[in-house]
């Protein structure tokens, strides 16, 4: 087997396993769905009754509560492996570092792309937010921004999952660096969800692809640092 | 009556030249300021079936971490068929197996899936893979509890399904940390049947074990160690190294045995 096929297939091995566990177990699926729901809900209430106000923060709120939900799903991705020595025994199959990096990213990336269009939908029935037109640069956005995530939270939920606080520690270190992400996919929602009146959506979803892309490589080339004692 | 075949990874070395299937060097590793291993030099033959012994804190986990790749020395070096531990890890991944304390299993998946996920990353070929878990499903005799979650499995159940990924895929070493622990008789005598079926097929094979007197007639050799270094060698197929350390010791001084 070649080794961009078998490093392809080892990723969603690992993926698909994921998977499997997160839909037997019920994990995080469910709660981290209804938190972020719940905080979008607490949005609404902080901003006020106007929904022309809350029609303007929407795009922010989304992303907000998108990070959140995710901060907890790649979290409680990284904890099943630490149950009963699982990360230690995935360290020791003779595998390409970069496959397990990746099949984390992909589990990542489904749960993220599952989080937010469900709340793509709370908050256009919450806030009075009509979707219909936007769709397609809205998903554009949605897969961009996730893509990033999953990339940056894989690898930051890697050097967190030994520490004793990492519930902490992962939020903490990670939310710096992906405020370019947040800043860009921000922007990108609100100017998919006006008609794009300024011209501006296109730069930011390549500033979303370029993000994506050199977290992808960075994260690919150092986490298997990240398994070693 | 066992079921599966043992896979074997040929041996590197040829019987005029022979490739030891561990060899260390002045071989360290630092927890913080303590020394786990403090400087060990041994050379073990092919195809031998050697113990470690020794008390709690002794350095025999840790050397078991350190050949299977899981952990690097601080100090010297370490070669599994003449393959740097560091330097070439996957070569030595191909090579080995490794039985630790933790078995390494996902509760949310059934004991097949558990192994079925393991064959993937093991790189067992596809149209062999249901054969071959199935049959080390039997051997280990978890076979009516395949479909089962291992999340209900007891310590036990754990332990022989973590047995049964050894029998994958083939190797030329197998590292053993405490194999007997958790289990019944029935287990422990699973245990001693493959640490002899391993020996018969040529593979070298490593256990780190209270019990010594359980081991006896399937061993070669002995390794006594004692915090963190070899205090006496017995039987076949083990030496102490006199290969040279290739710097002088250097372990920092203060650093202190447990």
């Amino acid at each position: 087997m070649s080794g961009l096929a078998r490093t392809a297939t080892v990723a969603l091995a690992i993926a698909r396993k994921d998977a499997v566990a997160e839909l037997r177990g019920k994990h995080a699926t469910t709660s981290t769905l209804f938190f972020a729901a719940v905080v979008l809900l607490l949005f609404g209430f902080a901003l006020g009754p106007d929904t022309r106000r809350l029609a303007e923060a929407a795009p922010g709120l989304l992303w907000l509560a998108i990070v959140f939900a995710g901060l907890l799903a790649v979290g409680r991705l990284h904890l099943v492996e630490t149950d009963d020595g699982a990360l230690e025994q995935l360290a020791l199959y003779p595998v390409d570092r970069r496959a397990i990096y990746a099949g984390k990213a992909v589990s990542g990336l489904a749960a993220m792309l599952i989080l937010g269009i469900v709340l793509l939908g709370v908050v256009a029935v919450l806030y009075g937010i009509d979707l219909a037109g936007a769709w397609p640069a809205l998903v554009l956005t949605l897969v961009l921004g996730c893509i990033g995530f999953a990339a940056v939270g894989t690898f930051y939920a890697g050097v967190t999952v030994r520490m004793r606080a990492r519930e902490v520690m992962l939020p903490l270190l990670m939310l710096p660096v992906i405020a370019p992400l947040l800043l860009a996919a921000v922007k990108a929602t609100a100017a998919a969800l006006a008609g794009d009146p300024f011209g501006e959506l296109a730069a930011w979803l390549q500033l979303l692809a370029g993000y994506d892309l050199v977290m992808l490589i960075a994260g690919g080339a150092t986490y298997g640092f990240l398994l070693e004692e | 009556m066992p079921l599966t075949t043992i896979y074997v990874a040929p041996p590197f070395g040829s019987p005029d030249k022979p490739i030891p299937a561990v060899s260390t060097v002045e071989l360290a590793r630092l927890f913080g300021r303590s020394a786990a291993l403090a400087g060990v030099s041994l050379r073990v033959e092919t195809g031998r079936a050697v113990a470690l012994l020794g008390p709690n804190g002794a350095g025999k986990t840790t050397l078991l971490r350190i050949l299977s790749t899981a952990i690097r020395p601080s100090f010297g070096t370490a070669e599994v068929d003449g393959l740097d531990v560091g330097r070439q890890a996957d070569a030595v991944r191909r090579r080995i197996a490794y039985l630790s304390h933790a078995n390494g299993l996902y509760d949310d998946l059934t004991a097949l899936e558990n192994l079925r996920f393991a064959a993937r990353l093991l790189d067992v070929p596809a149209a062999e893979v249901d054969s071959r878990l199935r049959a080390a499903l039997a051997d280990v005799g978890l076979t009516p509890v395949g479909d089962q979650r291992v999340a209900g499995f007891s310590a036990g159940m754990r332990k022989r399904l973590a047995l049964g990924r050894l029998l994958l895929s083939p190797h030329s070493l197998v590292l053993l940390d405490e194999p007997h622990a958790a289990l019944d008789e029935d287990g422990m005598a699973l245990v001693d049947d493959l640490i002899r079926r391993w020996h018969d097929a040529g593979i070298t094979v490593l256990v780190a074990s209270h019990a010594a007197e359980r081991l006896a007639p399937l061993l070669d050799g002995r390794i006594r160690l004692d915090g963190g270094l070899v205090t006496a060698i017995e039987g076949d197929g083990v030496t102490l190294n006199d290969t040279p350390a290739p710097a002088a010791r250097a372990i920092p001084a203060g650093a202190t045995t447990p």
